[in-house]
């Protein structure tokens, strides 16, 4: 025992186990296109190349990408399921890197944060239905507008949820962090009451029946509804908010953001100007929201107010948690281990226990499916991270690694100019 | 005209006048202390100055410009800097982003300029990060750019705090006690040290001292403040044997004794 | 116009019951912020958990026969006394458990603590009444059924008034211990300067389980009126009480006692008046739906307007 113990020391620490599930992980998931285990398995294989230390970056960049690029679609002609899972996932690590820009940045806590997404949700919702004909005169537009718009529309629900978080953080973002806290979680039930009986006097949002069917969005014409069309469209989106994220966090906007979550007074002696710093935070975390949401609205092809609960923003917030606060990549884990929670461990685990129900061996009273205790679990989740690991996982980590790469950028940049002008 | 002018200046917290009708002038490349008993009022003055409380009375003008009712971010932004008594770092970052974050005043990139990544916001962060170091440097933290703040030790962040108000590139320094805490070795390379801030770097700078040894070295001028309200005001050696100075410190009875 | 005028008696007997509730559940909010300064999130659940308590008691009673035996009131005082201790021991145990650990760290962990504790708790109480019971949403026994006719179409339920006089009498006797008693002071000396209140020798950290205790005891017999009053609970109930009564903590100034009562009973008037009346001013347009988005809407504009509230006082920032 003690020897397979020393054997499996040495081998993680030379890193043969990591390298093994790197690599064949996303085979098992090729061959296996509808095991669990192997999609979680797949899902952990990004973990394990993140904290790989004998890959450079630039082969954990390739093995990524083809990962994502080739394996995923790939499995998803086999299945779609994994692919359509992957895809809600995607969906969420945008939002859990949005609002790690207000809460893990800035420190700045939003329970509201899923009502930026409805905002943008119905931005796109109202004018790809025939919703807003029922407040714009056919003889300027017919509505639903054509899937070519939905591209516009992540621009618009972009512009839109940043700007009502701009209004909303105009008063708000001097109070103290617990109020804040709270009056973003009543803004979001505002939102959602509103989204609710705003069937009248003019039907905006045709209340709690919803709205439906939303346009897919379409490519020159060419309508784009399929699983993997969405894939691609949210892997896109992934990558450009990751880009624009880590540049923002690794700027003196970033630098400040931090500073104000670290000691506010002390930022603002620095000259930091905290109230446009914050809102600037606060605005571009619900763009981010907006621009998901319109995606959300066009891939659902339905959406009511339900989807917009409570429950949905402290999920978010559960991923930023479990990943570690102020860490992109942190983000990214926490959504992964959250959805998996949620749509595999505790549906499977309901689906085993209804199993044997069925097949008479116990019997397990339909109020014990833990599917319906996700509260139960998240809550568990928050207070055990609080106390016992309150940085989370994949704590953030600080260094000079980019700023050093742009040391050099600029060496480069200019000995290029110099041999051209020679 | 004086660098820093203030006027009728006075604070008061609920029933407590923490600073009463003070006059207090400075010029440009000078180094100038208060000092006074402990709840003399020295902090809450300033604070004052640096824009914590703008519910004051009085006039403050800093380098020709109107200080009233301002908040502590553009008090910083007319270049005035400052430390802390109890050091206020950013503790869980690294101490060369703690000098970036002073340098937010002199770095102009926008959004756009960040997201597209854009060639001015890479030569600017790059040449920032140089002098940031160049400031470590200086500071005499070489090589320790990257630890996170808070695991320096405690005469390390002091030196880290200075470093950090320094990329501000002030025109007048506020010093709150900067030796408290330090060794009298250390004591006299921080007097050696804010000297050499002056001269090389020509900055003025206004400090808050209860080391007399400290104070009486390097002043050009003090200021003495008790009960909230100026006693006296010179140079050292007047202030030294000024009887209202002596009283404050030693009380009635040893009037006769010197200060330091 | 007379439409109006014509239901005011009846809104202002709404309106106070619901701020009575409002303003017990507040109490629990301003306690404990008044001496951690810290939102107890889970508060809503306390309350929740007083009701569930409550109910089931009634529900024993009911099946045991005493109901019908025993005088109503005595069977409520019953009910709200163990409903009381259930809920005390339950917020005890939830300081000790989730924000004890977390006391010195950054205030964001310990909210978040607070709301995990919050979501556990409704899962829990879901998942005892769904084995034990089967449901989880229980209806409380009808305790009073008479009214006593006053004029008009205008009548006042006698539940109504029992309700009222048990929220005074709970609101008094917890003035009194605050101000008069050894511990109430102790708890004002803890709330005002921790350190301090440790070096006269008090223990700190038994005033803040007991603050805890007497919060989430009051939260619990609120849950029982609640319950009594409008007979269907589940438990999700707190979510939205909780945050009325911590809107009702903000609005009176929170960290003030009496502040806590007066703003739960302004809420609960606002928030009748404003649901009963919304229609008719508006023409039916927007009607009681929108009784939620008022008393938020009340929240943040206070908030931002008069953050100290209406009896609180103003902390400044420490430098």
């Amino acid at each position: 025992m003690e020897k397979l113990k020393n054997l499996l020391q040495v081998y993680w620490e030379k890193e043969i186990l990591q390298l093994a599930i790197i690599f064949l992980a996303p085979l098992l998931l090729y061959l296996f296109s509808s095991s669990g285990v192997a999609f979680i398995l797949f899902l952990t294989s990004f973990l394990v190349l993140y904290l790989s230390k004998r890959l450079n970056t630039k082969v954990k960049l390739v093995i990524a990408i083809v990962d994502l690029m080739v394996i995923m679609p790939l499995v998803g002609f086999a299945n779609t399921y994994y692919l359509d899972v992957i895809t809600q996932i995607g969906i969420y690590v945008v939002l859990a890197i949005g609002l790690n820009i207000v809460v893990g940045f800035t420190g700045l806590l939003n329970l509201g944060y899923v009502g930026f997404y409805a905002v943008g949700a119905y931005t796109y919702a109202i004018f790809a239905t025939a919703q807003a004909n029922n407040f714009i005169t056919s003889s300027i537009l017919q509505f639903p507008v054509s899937g070519n718009w939905f591209w516009m529309f992540l621009v618009i629900g972009m512009i839109a949820a940043g700007f009502v978080g701009f209004l909303l953080g105009l008063p708000v973002l001097r109070l103290r962090g617990d109020y804040l806290a709270i009056v973003t979680l009543g803004f979001a039930e505002i939102i959602r009451i509103v989204l609710n009986n705003l069937d009248k006097p003019i039907n905006f949002t045709n209340g709690p029946k919803g709205l439906s069917p939303i346009k897919p969005p379409a490519f020159f014409g060419i309508p784009l509804n399929k699983t993997i069309h969405y894939y691609f469209i949210v892997l896109i989106l992934l990558v450009i908010t990751v880009i624009v994220v880590n540049r923002l966090n690794n700027s003196r906007i970033g630098r400040a953001w931090t500073a104000i979550r670290e000691d506010e007074l002390a930022a603002r002696t620095m000259g930091i100007p905290i109230v446009p710093m914050k809102l600037l935070a606060f605005s571009i975390g619900a763009a981010f929201a907006g621009m998901m949401g319109v995606l959300f609205a066009a891939k659902q092809s339905f959406i009511d107010p339900s989807s917009f609960g409570f429950m949905e923003s402290i999920g978010i917030l559960a991923m930023v948690i479990m990943g570690g606060m102020g860490n992109i990549a942190g983000a990214i884990i926490g959504a992964f281990a959250v959805v998996v929670l949620q749509l595999h461990i505790l549906k499977e685990l309901s689906n085993f226990l209804r199993g044997l129900t069925v097949a008479g061996i116990v019997s397990i009273s339909p109020q014990l499916d833990p599917a319906k205790y996700e509260r139960l679990v998240f809550g568990l989740i928050l207070v055990l991270m609080c106390i016992f690991r309150p940085q989370g996982f994949l704590p953030a980590k600080r260094t000079m690694a980019y700023i050093k790469k742009q040391v050099n950028k600029l060496k480069k940049i200019e000995k290029e100019e110099d041999v051209s002008v020679e | 005209m004086a660098l820093l002018e203030v006027k009728g200046l006075t604070k008061t917290f609920g029933g407590l006048v923490a600073v009463n009708n003070i006059d207090f002038e400075m010029e440009d490349k000078q180094i100038v202390s208060v000092i006074g008993p402990n709840g003399a009022g020295k902090t809450t003055f300033f604070n004052v100055i640096s824009g914590y409380y703008p519910d004051h009375e009085g006039t403050i003008t800093f380098d020709g410009n109107n200080l009233k009712d301002l908040t502590p971010e553009r008090v910083a932004s007319y270049r005035m800097a400052r430390t802390f008594q109890n050091i206020k770092l950013f503790p869980n970052m690294l101490t060369v982003e703690n000098i970036l974050v002073g340098m937010h005043l002199h770095l102009n990139s926008n959004i756009f300029d960040i997201v597209c990544n854009r060639r001015r916001k890479i030569k600017e962060e790059a040449e920032a990060y140089e002098r940031a170091l160049e400031l470590l440097k200086y500071v005499g933290l070489e090589g320790k750019d990257n630890e996170l703040a808070k695991n320096l030790p405690y005469g390390e962040q002091r030196l880290l705090e200075i470093a950090r108000a320094l990329a501000i590139k002030p025109k007048l320094l506020l010093l709150d006690e900067p030796a408290a805490g330090l060794n009298p070795k250390e004591t006299e390379a921080m007097k050696n040290f804010i000297i050499k801030i002056r001269d090389e770097l020509g900055h003025s700078i206004l400090l808050i001292e209860h080391d007399m040894k400290l104070v009486m070295g390097l002043s050009d001028k003090i200021t003495v403040i008790n009960y909230g309200v100026k006693i006296a005001e010179g140079t050292p050696l007047e202030v030294k044997h000024n009887p209202e100075v002596i009283k404050a410190y030693l009380g009635e009875d040893t009037a006769t004794e010197e200060v330091a | 116009m007379e439409q109006m005028t014509g239901m005011i008696p009846q809104l202002l007997i709404d309106g106070l019951t619901l701020g009575f509730v409002y303003a017990i559940v507040a109490l629990g909010y301003t306690m404990v912020y008044g001496i951690l300064e810290f939102i107890n999130f889970a508060h809503s659940e306390i309350f929740m958990v007083g009701a569930f308590a409550g109910t089931e008691v009634l529900l024993f009673m009911q099946s045991a026969g005493y109901l019908g035996s025993l005088p109503a009131p005595v069977a409520l005082l019953i009910a709200i006394i163990i409903a009381m201790i259930f809920s005390g021991t339950v917020g005890v145990v939830v300081e000790r458990v989730a924000y004890k650990p977390v006391r010195t760290a950054p205030k964001l962990v310990a909210f978040i603590s607070a709301i995990g504790v919050s979501f556990f708790l409704q899962d829990a109480v879901r998942l005892v009444e769904g084995l034990w019971k089967n449901a989880f949403y229980l209806s409380t026994p009808t305790l009073f059924t008479a009214s006593i006719h006053i004029t008009g179409g205008l009548r006042i339920p006698v539940k109504v008034l029992y309700i009222m006089v048990i929220a005074i009498v709970i609101m008094f006797s917890l003035n009194l211990f605050i101000n008069r008693h050894k511990l109430g002071k102790a708890m004002r000396a803890v709330a005002q300067d921790r350190n301090t209140a440790s070096l006269m020798a008090i223990d700190v950290n038994a005033i803040i389980s007991l603050t805890f205790l007497i919060g989430a005891a009051l939260g619990g017999a609120a849950g029982t009126l609640f319950a009594v009053q409008y007979s269907l609970i589940h438990p999700y109930v707190g979510f939205i009480i909780g945050m009325k009564a911590f809107t009702a903590a903000v609005f009176g100034g929170i960290g003030s006692i009496p502040g806590a009562m007066l703003g739960g009973i302004l809420l609960g008037l606002l928030e009748v008046f404003g649901a009963g009346f919304l229609g008719i001013l508006t023409n039916g347009v927007f009607g009681a739906e929108y009784k939620d988005v008022f008393a938020f809407a009340i929240l943040i504009i206070i908030l931002i307007f008069k953050p100290s509230g209406l009896l609180g006082k103003t902390v400044g920032e420490k430098v």
